[in-house]
């Protein structure tokens, strides 16, 4: 029986691939990877045009609150300000300002109560 | 080519340069890896492009105290064990045995390799693994156990066994 070699053989093997395959393999990989590390890329310019607004609306909503317990009751609110504030920020942010605004209910909930409330005092 | 080091170091500065070293270094070794598992050209395609993008998306999971190498070609392995799996669930194949026939990216005329591959895939998982990992790419034992999930112990009885196995199916078959 004839004996058999490995070193006859050695890493060859019967498989090929198409012409320009492991070039085309790079850019498909890269492209893949191009597509998944820029999703992340999106989130944190989201992220960081939303995080000054979210923090701007918290400060603005204990702000009102603060000046309204300290004001006398009879005093109306200098809205003026606020309204400034507001026509100074970006499209961009004033349309997150009002989504924020819709789209929490623990602000609106408030809000609501305190028309109601103001309301019945009158 | 660029140094294992080289590569880590560079994926940690500039992720994007850094898997360009890697895909010079690792495209070719990491494919030959998969297509010896699954044979066929186009599921070797498919499960290399997965196992290079796994590589990019965990590469902050790689612990510097393991082998590079050996986490680069588990990673590919994985993905070419759940792309074998995939396809027995689809149709009933034995071992890949007839992707070797049915792959047009396979030259029949080299008698010699064809029987020594189809020998290789007649072994069990292990020793398969095993003897692919130290004949083809050339692993330390500690390396295949990181690779297998065993240790190096285990790695070279399975390498010995697969050989002793591959030898007396090669002498049938020429």
């Amino acid at each position: 029986m004839k004996q058999f070699d490995f070193e006859q053989v050695g890493k060859r093997m019967p498989y090929s691939v198409p012409d320009g395959f492991f070039d085309k393999l790079e850019a498909d990989v890269m492209q893949k990877v191009n597509e998944t590390s820029a999703l992340p890329n999106r989130r944190k310019r989201a992220l960081r045009i939303a995080l000054p607004a979210a923090m701007a609306v918290a400060a603005s909503v204990v702000l009102f609150f603060a000046l309204k317990t300290t004001l006398p009751k009879n005093e109306a609110v200098d809205f003026e300000s606020v309204e400034l504030a507001f026509n100074n920020l970006s499209t961009e942010d004033q349309e997150y300002l009002l989504l924020v605004y819709e789209q929490d209910e623990f602000i609106y909930d408030l809000t609501d109560y305190e028309l109601q409330f103001n309301n019945e005092e009158e | 080519m660029a140094s294992d080091k080289e590569i880590i170091r560079t994926m940690q500065v500039n992720s994007e340069q850094g898997f360009r070293l890697l895909m010079a270094g690792y495209k070719e070794p990491l494919y030959w890896h998969i297509r010896r598992l699954v044979v066929n050209h186009a599921d070797a395609q498919d499960a290399a492009q997965e196992a290079f993008v796994r590589i990019f998306r965990n590469f902050s999971q790689y612990n510097e105290e393991n082998s590079f190498r050996a986490w680069l070609f588990r990673i590919a392995t994985n993905e070419a064990l759940r792309l074998i799996e995939r396809r027995h669930n689809e149709s009933v194949s034995i071992e890949g045995l007839s992707d070797i026939l049915a792959d047009s990216y396979v030259n029949y005329g080299d008698l010699e390799a064809v029987h020594l591959q189809k020998a290789i895939l007649r072994l069990p998982a292990k020793q398969q693994l095993a003897f692919n990992l130290r004949y083809y790419d050339e692993l330390s034992y500690e390396e295949i156990a990181e690779v297998a999930g065993s240790s190096a112990a285990s790695a070279k009885m399975n390498y010995h066994l697969a050989k002793e196995k591959i030898i007396e199916y090669m002498q049938k078959n020429n």
